[in-house]
């Protein structure tokens, strides 16, 4: 796993590491790489049905009653910036 | 603290108080910081709600990735260590309905990713039986307080081992139900196919007291199951004869003849006896070891890629703690960068490639074909057995120092045999069962999804065979 790439995941993902960081990181997939090479080495794992969740889910629609919203000043204490209730960022177009 | 059925005894007698047990819970929570780290947060205020439920006026912990309204709640990681939740998760608001008195929220690997109870924003989680090691984790401050007999129980989650293998290396009991038996609305969310909540507690009857009060089904989790109207305590005393169990041969091959896990398996030996004991048949089986050996691999496959996709809410933006820059990019970047930890950075980034579109067949959709195949295998046998019994970990807990062979049998399979669990939502628990090293050692039992009575009455049963019921932490003061 060359660094350039590990670069670019980490830019996709909106973080920056630092060069050492990058070299422990880099280490960890040779080691992830040969753990993921077994999971290649099971007999026609291609033709298995792939399995996301084990117990059937039975979607079932809420009843459509009223009910207590969340309050205002409650979610806005956790932002860092707010501005006539709403989340403050800073300008986006010009 | 004694077992939550004594509590409720000498509650209801008056020989004690809640208001005494809460500031004694308190006062040892405290006391345990400096040496152990257990807590996040220590509640300050004594709020009694009599109910009339067995946990009204009991002191317990709650793992900080659960939501609570009001309370900081922080994945133990610096991006939301201001984070005050908004709601309550289902689980806190049956405890809090039943009465139950929260003394604390526990420390865990950062985000719930991690076994090792190192990584948290707070600092490093130590073993109540030997500080120089570690408890495990993620659920490592739940396992602590547990252990140290802060509390009679604690609340964690478990992704791949997190409640199971802390449990084992505390000296606990740590149950996780089947997937669905417990909400896991409100819970932040880390992998969510392989996400459950459990308990710690030091016996097995008091894991089945607060799951019965916790369980059932919930309109805000649409994975959660019925109840299904299953009382868990009522079975626990069933007779176990003609129960059949079965364990895996080949992840019980000590080809280095390593001397630690010479002892685990001579533990085992005697649990069987133990098993055979009570009337039950414990089978060997053998299993693929190719698959055996894929299936550390798929779990970090499929538990990464979801992690990634899941915590992308993590911006700073709208909650946590904001970053720098000018402009809402830049923003992101800065409190991404400064609030994650480099484990949880690359954990992302093994999710994100193995998202990235080149290499979804071959490793994430392959990892869920691993899964399919262990959890039909799974299902096989659990028609045949009622229980898969297994040493829940090759070795006692590491030290801090400690490092392993990633790509060893020991570690491949012995080591993370109970993802499991996960991987088909069975019902498992670990229980003490004895002492390596004077570290305690544990064993794991799980068992076909739904059948959490069955699972919890046979290790109910077993644990009356053997003498570490209740027991508490030696270094505690």
């Amino acid at each position: 796993m060359d660094k350039e790439t590990l670069k670019v995941l980490a830019n996709k993902l909106m973080f920056t590491m630092n060069e050492n960081e990058y070299d422990t990181l880099q280490e960890e997939f040779d080691t992830i790489l040969k753990q993921m090479d077994l999971i290649g080495k099971i007999k026609d794992i291609d033709t298995v049905e792939p399995l996301i969740y084990t117990i059937p889910v039975n979607v079932s629609m809420r009843e459509d009653n009223v009910c207590e919203e969340l309050d205002l000043d409650d979610i806005l204490v956790n932002s860092g910036d707010t501005l006539y209730n709403q989340v403050k960022v800073p300008k986006v177009v010009e | 603290m004694k077992s939550i059925t004594d509590i409720r005894n000498d509650l209801d007698s008056n020989k004690i108080t809640s208001k005494e047990l809460f500031d004694e819970s308190r006062k040892m929570a405290i006391d345990s910081q400096k040496e152990y780290n257990p807590f996040v947060t220590i509640m300050d205020n004594y709020e009694e709600i009599s109910t009339g439920s067995i946990l009204s006026g009991i002191p317990y912990a709650l793992k900080d990735n659960i939501s609570t309204k009001g309370i900081l709640t922080t994945a133990s990681s610096n991006i939301l260590s201001n984070y005050v939740p908004v709601y309550d998760a289902t689980i806190y608001k049956k405890l809090k309905e039943a009465g139950a008195l929260l003394i604390g929220k526990t420390v865990l690997d950062e985000l719930a990713m991690g076994g090792t109870g190192t990584t948290g924003h707070t600092g490093i989680v130590r073993n109540p039986w030997d500080r120089t090691r570690q408890i495990g984790g993620s659920s490592a401050g739940s396992a602590a307080a547990v252990a140290l007999g802060i509390v009679p129980f604690a609340i964690g989650s478990d992704t791949g081992d997190s409640i199971r293998k802390p449990a084992a290396y505390g000296g606990v009991v740590g149950f996780k139900p089947t997937y669905g038996r417990i909400s896991r609305y409100g819970l932040f969310a880390f992998a969510s196919s392989l996400d459950h909540l459990g308990v710690f507690t030091r016996n097995v009857r008091d894991a089945a007291i607060v799951t019965n009060i916790v369980k059932g089904q919930d309109s805000h989790d649409m994975t959660s199951l019925p109840d299904d109207n299953l009382d868990y305590v009522s079975t626990l005393d069933n007779s176990v004869k003609g129960k059949k169990l079965f364990y895996i041969k080949e992840a019980l091959d000590n080809n280095n003849n390593d001397p630690e896990l010479n002892k685990i398996i001579e533990n085992f030996n005697e649990v069987k006896k133990k098993c055979e004991s009570l009337g039950m048949t414990v089978s060997e089986v053998s299993i693929s070891r190719e698959l055996l050996l894929a299936l550390y691999p798929s779990y970090m496959a499929i538990s990464c890629a979801e992690a990634t996709s899941n915590d992308s809410n993590l911006t700073g933006i709208h909650f946590g703690v904001r970053g720098e820059g000018k402009t809402p990019d830049e923003i992101i970047r800065d409190a991404r960068t400064k609030g994650f930890s480099e484990l949880i950075k690359r954990r992302f980034i093994i999710g994100s490639y193995i998202l990235q579109r080149e290499n979804q067949e071959k490793l994430f959709l392959n990892a869920y074909r691993v899964r399919r195949l262990i959890v039909d295998k799974m299902n096989e046998l659990f028609k045949d057995y009622d229980g898969l019994i297994m040493p829940a970990a090759s070795g006692i807990a590491p030290k801090f120092e400690d490092k392993s062979d990633k790509l060893s049998d020991k570690y491949l399979i012995l080591d993370n045999h109970m993802v499991i669990g996960n991987f088909g939502g069975y019902p498992s628990i670990t229980i003490p069962s004895g002492f390596v090293n004077s570290m305690p050692i544990g064993i794991n039992i799980t068992g076909m999804t739904k059948k959490d009575d069955v699972v919890l009455n046979i290790a109910n049963m077993l644990e009356s065979t053997m003498e570490y019921k209740n027991q508490i932490a030696k270094e505690m003061k």
